[in-house]
C-alpha cells in the first residue's frame, strides 16, 4: 500500500506584519510571532482516513493549508501521491479540500449555479460536466434542493455541498478541516455515516480528517495524529494512542465474592456489590498481571462470573498526553 | 487556451449571475448613468468651445470619451483588488485557489466580468448620447479605434494587476487605488486637456497611459483620424502598456508567492 500523503520536518512559523507607526516608534522591536508547525512528520496511507487532533491553535488547519499548496512551509517537505506541494499543477488534482466555513459558496447563486462554476475551475470537461454535478447532487442527497439559493440552505446541507464540490474532479485524497462543526448532532450523525460509507468504503478515497472531536475520530478513523503546539505527539492507531501513557491495563470481573487480601495486593480502582456478588474494577501491570489475579481468586475458591478488559479512552489519552506536555 | 477561455467565461457567467440577482439595483445603476450623462451635457455647456488643447471638439463629446474610458482605467485600478479582497472576506478565495486553476487565473479572472460590464457601460455611454443629444461618430477608421481600446484594456491590467499586487502584499488597496486613481482623473486629461495645467505639471501627463488612450478614441471617434495621424499617439500607449502589463504580471506572482509564504492569502 503506498503513501498517500508524507509530511517530513515541516515547520512554519507565521509573523504578524507590523504599522508602519509601530516600525517609526519601535524600530529594533522584533515582530510578534507564532509558530504554528514544529518539525512535522507524518505518513498517510491510501485508502485510510486519519485524523488530525488536536486544541484549537495546534497547527491542524496550517497542516491542512500547507498539504491543499494554500500555505508555503518555511521549512520541510510535503508530497501528495508522491509529488511535492510546491509542484502545484501535480498536486491539486489529487485533492479535494472540504471546508467547515459555509461562507466558501456564492449565496447568492443556487447550489447548482456554484457547482456549475466550479466545475470549471476544476477542469472537469465541458461534455461531462452536467451529468458530474448531477451525480454529486444525488450522491449528497441535494438534488431536489439543487436550484434553492445556497443562502436558503441549512448548515448540513451547506457542508453536503461543500464535499460535493471537492469531489468534482474524483480526487483519490479529501483533506476535511472539522467537517461537523456547525453541525446538529443529527447531521453530525448523517455527515459521518456518509464519510465512513460512501467516501471510504465505497469510493475508496484517503481521508485526512482535522478535528478536535474525539469521539467523531474515535468512530471514523483507522489511524490517528495528535498535535499540540505544533508538533506531533502521538501516532499510531486509535488503539495504540488510547493506551499511550498507560503502563496497566483495566478489567472489570463480577465475583461472588471479593478476599480482602486481594485488595492488599492488586489495584481496585472500584468495588460495589452486583446482584449475589461483587462487581469490581482492578488495574492490572504487565502482560501476566491478569493471569496472577486468576490464580490468586481461585486458590480462594473465587466464582469468576464474568472478566472484561476494559478499553482505554482517547479522551484519557488526550488529557495525558496534555499534561505531559 | 480554450480552458483558459472557459475559465474567464465561467467567471464573467458566475459574476453576471449575481448581478442579474440584484435587479433593482442594475437598473438603477443604468438609470443614474444617464442622469449623469444629462448632468454632464448642461454642465459642458458652460464651457468655450475654442478652450485651449480641446483641438476643436465639443467640450460634452470631449468629456463623453474621457469619462467612458476613465471608468475603465478606475474599473482596472479597483476591480482586481476589490475582487480579491471580497473573496478572501467571503471565504470563496480559498475555495478556488485549491482548484487545479493556478493562483494568477482566479485573480486575474475575478475582474472579467467588471471588465466586460465596463465595456458594455461605455457603449450605453456613447449610445445614450448618439440617442438622447444627437452625437455623431466617425466609425470610418475602426480598426484603428478597437487597437486603441485593445492598449487601452491591456495597459489598464497591468495597473489593476499592480495595484492588486499590492492589496495582496499589503492587504490594503485603498492607498494605491486612492493615488493613481486621483492621478489618472488629474493629469490624465479625462475632465480637461493637459493644456490647461501649468506649464512644469503638463508632463506628467506623458507617463499616464489614459492620456494616450484618450488621444486615440477622440481623434478616432471624433475627428475621425486615421493609422498614420494617430500612430504617434498609439506607439506611446504601446510603450506604456508593454512597461506596465509586464510588470503587472511579474509583480502579482512575487506577491502571490509572498503571500502563501506568510499564510495571508486566505485570510482576512
Amino acid at each position: 500500500m503506498g503513501h498517500a500523503v508524507e509530511a517530513r520536518r515541516l515547520e512554519k512559523r507565521f509573523t504578524r506584519r507590523r504599522s508602519i507607526r509601530d516600525i517609526l516608534f519601535h524600530p529594533f522591536r522584533s515582530p510578534e510571532a507564532v509558530q504554528a508547525l514544529r518539525g512535522v512528520d507524518l505518513t498517510i496511507r491510501e485508502g485510510e482516513i486519519f485524523g488530525l487532533l488536536g486544541p484549537n491553535g495546534a497547527g491542524k488547519t496550517t497542516l491542512l493549508k500547507i498539504l491543499s499548496c494554500l500555505v508555503l512551509p518555511d521549512v520541510g517537505t510535503a508530497a501528495i501521491g508522491g509529488y511535492p506541494t510546491s509542484r502545484e499543477q501535480l498536486v491539486k488534482p489529487l485533492i479535494g479540500l472540504v471546508h467547515s466555513d459555509e461562507r466558501s459558496f456564492y449565496w447568492r447563486l443556487t447550489g447548482r449555479q456554484n457547482m456549475n462554476f466550479f466545475s470549471t475551475l476544476y477542469e472537469v470537461p465541458r461534455e461531462a460536466r452536467d451529468a458530474r454535478v448531477d451525480e454529486l447532487l444525488r450522491k449528497v442527497d441535494m438534488e431536489e434542493a439543487a436550484d434553492r439559493p445556497f443562502a436558503d440552505y441549512s448548515s448540513g446541507m451547506k457542508q453536503r455541498m461543500s464535499i460535493a464540490r471537492a469531489l468534482l474532479h474524483d480526487p483519490p485524497i479529501l483533506l476535511m478541516d472539522e467537517p461537523t462543526r456547525s453541525l446538529d448532532p443529527a447531521a453530525a450523525l448523517s455527515l459521518r455515516r456518509f464519510i465512513q460509507d460512501e467516501l471510504s468504503g465505497r469510493d475508496r478515497k484517503t481521508i485526512v480528517l482535522a478535528t478536535h472531536n474525539l469521539h467523531e475520530a474515535e468512530l471514523l478513523c483507522s489511524r490517528i495524529a495528535i498535535l499540540m503546539k505544533g508538533k506531533v505527539r502521538q501516532i499510531g492507531t486509535v488503539e495504540e494512542v488510547r493506551r499511550w501513557g498507560l503502563d496497566t491495563r483495566n478489567y472489570e470481573m463480577e465475583v461472588d465474592r471479593w478476599p480482602v487480601e486481594a485488595g492488599e495486593r492488586f489495584a481496585v480502582l472500584s468495588d460495589r456489590s452486583w446482584e449475589d456478588g461483587r462487581r469490581v474494577r482492578v488495574a492490572l501491570a504487565g502482560e501476566d498481571g491478569l493471569n496472577l489475579l486468576l490464580a490468586f481468586l481461585m486458590e480462594r475458591g473465587v466464582k469468576l462470573r464474568s472478566c472484561n478488559q476494559v478499553d482505554a479512552d482517547l479522551e484519557g489519552a488526550f488529557a495525558r498526553i496534555l499534561e505531559a506536555e | 487556451m480554450i480552458r483558459v477561455a472557459a475559465k474567464l467565461w465561467a467567471f464573467i457567467v458566475r459574476d453576471f449571475q449575481q448581478q442579474v440577482s440584484y435587479r433593482l439595483a442594475f437598473l438603477l445603476q443604468i438609470g443614474g448613468m444617464f442622469l449623469s450623462l444629462g448632468a454632464f451635457f448642461f454642465l459642458t455647456r458652460m464651457i468655450d468651445p475654442e478652450a485651449k488643447g480641446l483641438d476643436g471638439m465639443n467640450p460634452f463629446e470631449w468629456m463623453l470619451l474621457g469619462l467612458a474610458f476613465q471608468y475603465y482605467f478606475s474599473t482596472a485600478l479597483y476591480a482586481f483588488s476589490a475582487k480579491v479582497r471580497s473573496e478572501q472576506m467571503m471565504g470563496t478565495l480559498e475555495a478556488m485557489l485549491v482548484s487545479p486553476t493556478s493562483t494568477g487565473l482566479v485573480i486575474f479572472s475575478s475582474a472579467a466580468w467588471d471588465f466586460t460590464y465596463a465595456g458594455f457601460r461605455v457603449l450605453l455611454y456613447l449610445g445614450g448620447a448618439w440617442l438622447i443629444f444627437g452625437i455623431s461618430f466617425h466609425l470610418e477608421n475602426f480598426p484603428v479605434l478597437i487597437l486603441g481600446v485593445v492598449l487601452t484594456l491591456l495597459s489598464s491590467v497591468g495597473l489593476g494587476m499592480l495595484s492588486a499586487s499590492f492589496i495582496l502584499y499589503f492587504k490594503r488597496g485603498d492607498p494605491i487605488n486612492f493615488f493613481l486613481s486621483g492621478m489618472t482623473t488629474f493629469f490624465g486629461t479625462v475632465f480637461f486637456p493637459a493644456e490647461q495645467l501649468p506649464a512644469f505639471l503638463q508632463g506628467v501627463s506623458d507617463y499616464l497611459p489614459i492620456t494616450w488612450s484618450l488621444r486615440v478614441v477622440r481623434g478616432a471617434l471624433l475627428l475621425g483620424k486615421g493609422f498614420a495621424e494617430l500612430k504617434n499617439d498609439l506607439l506611446a500607449l504601446t510603450v506604456l502598456t508593454a512597461v506596465l502589463l509586464p510588470a503587472g504580471l511579474f509583480l502579482s506572482r512575487i506577491a502571490i508567492r509572498k503571500a502563501k509564504q506568510e499564510g495571508s492569502l486566505v485570510q482576512y
